[in-house]
């Protein structure tokens, strides 16, 4: 790996990943805060099923339910995915169209150690948004007046942690096969929210609901971490297809020319 | 390292700095490089000349293994442009012609970056460059004029003292006296016998730098040769000062003449070959003096450029 490439993307893109992670603490604290004066009010939801999928089961009448709404289902992931999008994005396809690749590729680096560092600095990039998530739903818990326990809370930290892995490798392996940003940002963004939307409908209609097996969000969200702990299954797929297509990236980018 | 290491090292030491065999890159619609077959020997200094899109930029970009041949090959420093890409990029300096850093760094912090990414090099010669260059490595790249950031391009491109710099455009937005600076480090360089590959559409740069070039356009070599030979066979110009004047036509019909002009008594006579037909013309006529015209690569070039479009 090429630590100085890793080195330089995290200094590049920490300022908005902390902006954002700070965001998200101070949101989930609020969203905490919040519960006890109007979760108990507003309950369950009396919603069409597939409303309620879309918004996490729209249980608010239970500290669970109402995080799970909140920041488990729409909130967490959509924060972390977009992060890990377009930094994978930027990464390779980024520079590429920003023209700054060729003159880094001259350099006496291999284009494998340079996906490897870009996508080391995006997984740090996801972590720290993980991390962000723990300590605010810690937070907004305790103001919520509690009821998740830390092993919960550390099980929907860790899960989408990997979600956002596998969701910034898509964009890492396009962008590396293409040396388009956006071509890149719109195929990881589709399969996300696809995968979201899928989630909420597919199991209302019996004959396609084996989509949701092909949705990052399943194994992020479908075992639901915060009601039941960690899933190993779901880690263990993310992960598989965080590496798969990483080492797809490398493949793709050491094969083909660049385009600026 | 075993004997028939040593004697592999000493047999790439012989090889020239660049050699190309059929170098092809097919873009398609006619676009790329076709069937380059060009040698650059070490220690030169070697023009690369043609219009934009006659593919120079392309040969570079083969040449350092960012895009792959169609067909053919490149070797530099005797190894292979594509297997031994690594160690080539190790002993190269490489200045895009399209040059682009990242813009919320400053000049200083693109240049460690660099550095890092090559592993070894002196920032007391990085220094040196940039006060030779009066680069500002202070401000952030965004902020800086085009001359300002190609300063910042040739300083990485020479910092590690590479054997091979490949440099395209590489005075694009340098004000004349930066441009004065960099010919006076090519000449050193060339001195120390390390070679410099440098392409350009500014023909005056490269008459002042270089030993050999080559015209390149829509992807096909046109000539290489040394400056010298093409000036043998390029257009020459006489200012010929008579006592009374002359008919011009009498000069036209000589054999080589391609041009007569008239400014009163002085002709200004263009022709290809020898001189001697055109001096015998003007012994027959008071001469009161003979003023050769210096050929520029100009015309050089756009002699070569217009045969090979007839």
């Amino acid at each position: 790996m090429t630590w100085p490439a890793a080195r330089l993307t995290l200094r590049l893109r920490l300022p908005a990943t902390l902006f954002a992670a700070v965001g998200l603490i101070a949101v989930m604290a609020a969203v905490g805060a919040l519960f006890p004066a109007i979760g108990h009010t507003i309950g369950k939801l009396n919603v069409p099923t597939s409303v309620a999928n879309l918004l996490g089961g729209a249980d608010y009448g239970t500290i669970t339910g109402w995080f799970r709404s909140e920041i488990a289902e729409i909130y967490g992931p959509l924060v972390i995915a977009a992060l890990a999008i377009t930094g994978a994005a930027a990464a390779t396809a980024g520079e590429e169209e920003d023209r700054i690749l060729a003159l880094i590729l001259s350099h006496p680096i291999q284009r494998s150690h340079l996906i490897a560092a870009k996508a080391a600095a995006i997984a740090v990039i996801v972590l720290v948004i993980a991390f962000a998530v723990w300590i605010g739903l810690i937070v907004g818990v305790a103001l919520g007046g509690g009821g998740i326990t830390i092993a919960r809370i550390t099980a929907l930290a860790v899960q989408l942690a990997f979600f956002g892995f596998a969701t910034g490798s898509i964009a890492l392996a396009v962008g590396a096969g293409t040396g388009r940003r956006s071509l890149a940002t719109a195929a990881a963004a589709t399969a996300a929210i696809l995968g979201w939307l899928i989630n909420s409908f597919a199991p209302l209609v019996s004959t396609i609901a084996w989509l949701k097996y092909l949705t990052l969000f399943y194994y992020y969200a479908g075992h639901d971490p915060l009601a039941h702990g960690i899933n190993t299954n779901g880690i263990i797929a993310l992960g598989l297809v965080t590496l798969s297509l990483t080492a797809l990236a490398i493949i793709a980018f050491e094969r083909r020319d660049l385009t600026a | 390292m075993t004997a028939s290491g040593v004697a592999s090292v000493a047999r790439r030491l012989d090889e020239p700095a660049i050699r190309t065999t059929r170098l092809t890159k097919d873009f398609g619609q006619g676009r790329g490089l076709f069937g380059l077959d060009l040698e650059v020997a070490r220690g030169e200094v070697f023009g690369f000349l043609g219009p934009n899109g006659a593919g120079k930029s392309t040969t570079m970009r083969l040449l350092l293994d960012l895009i792959r041949p169609t067909s053919g090959s490149a070797q530099l420093l005797g190894l292979d442009a594509g297997r031994q890409s690594l160690e080539i990029r190790r002993r190269v300096g490489f200045l895009p012609g399209d040059l682009a850093l990242y813009p919320k760094l400053t000049g200083r912090a693109v240049l460690r970056y660099l550095a890092q990414l090559r592993g070894t090099v002196d920032p007391r010669l990085r220094d040196s460059l940039a006060e030779r260059f009066d680069a500002d490595l202070d401000r952030p790249v965004h902020q800086l004029s085009t001359g300002n950031r190609q300063k910042l391009g040739l300083i990485q491109a020479f910092m590690h003292e590479p054997e091979l710099l490949i440099l395209d455009e590489p005075t694009a937005g340098l004000d004349p006296l930066v441009q004065q600076s960099f010919h006076a480090l090519l000449r050193e360089v060339s001195a120390q016998g390390r070679t410099v590959f440098l392409s350009s559409h500014t023909l005056s740069e490269v008459e002042r730098v270089t030993d050999r070039l080559a015209i390149l356009r829509q992807g096909r070599l046109v000539v290489v040769d040394s400056l010298e030979n093409l000036r043998k066979v390029a257009v020459q110009r006489l200012d010929i000062e008579f006592g009374d004047p002359v008919n011009a036509d009498d000069f036209r019909a000589l054999p080589g003449v391609q041009e007569v002009l008239t400014n009163g008594r002085t002709l200004t006579v263009a022709f290809e070959g020898p001189a001697d037909a055109v001096v015998k013309a003007a012994a027959a006529h008071e001469v009161r003096a003979i003023r050769p015209r210096e050929d520029d690569l100009e015309d050089i070039f756009l002699r070569y450029y217009r045969e090979s479009s007839a």
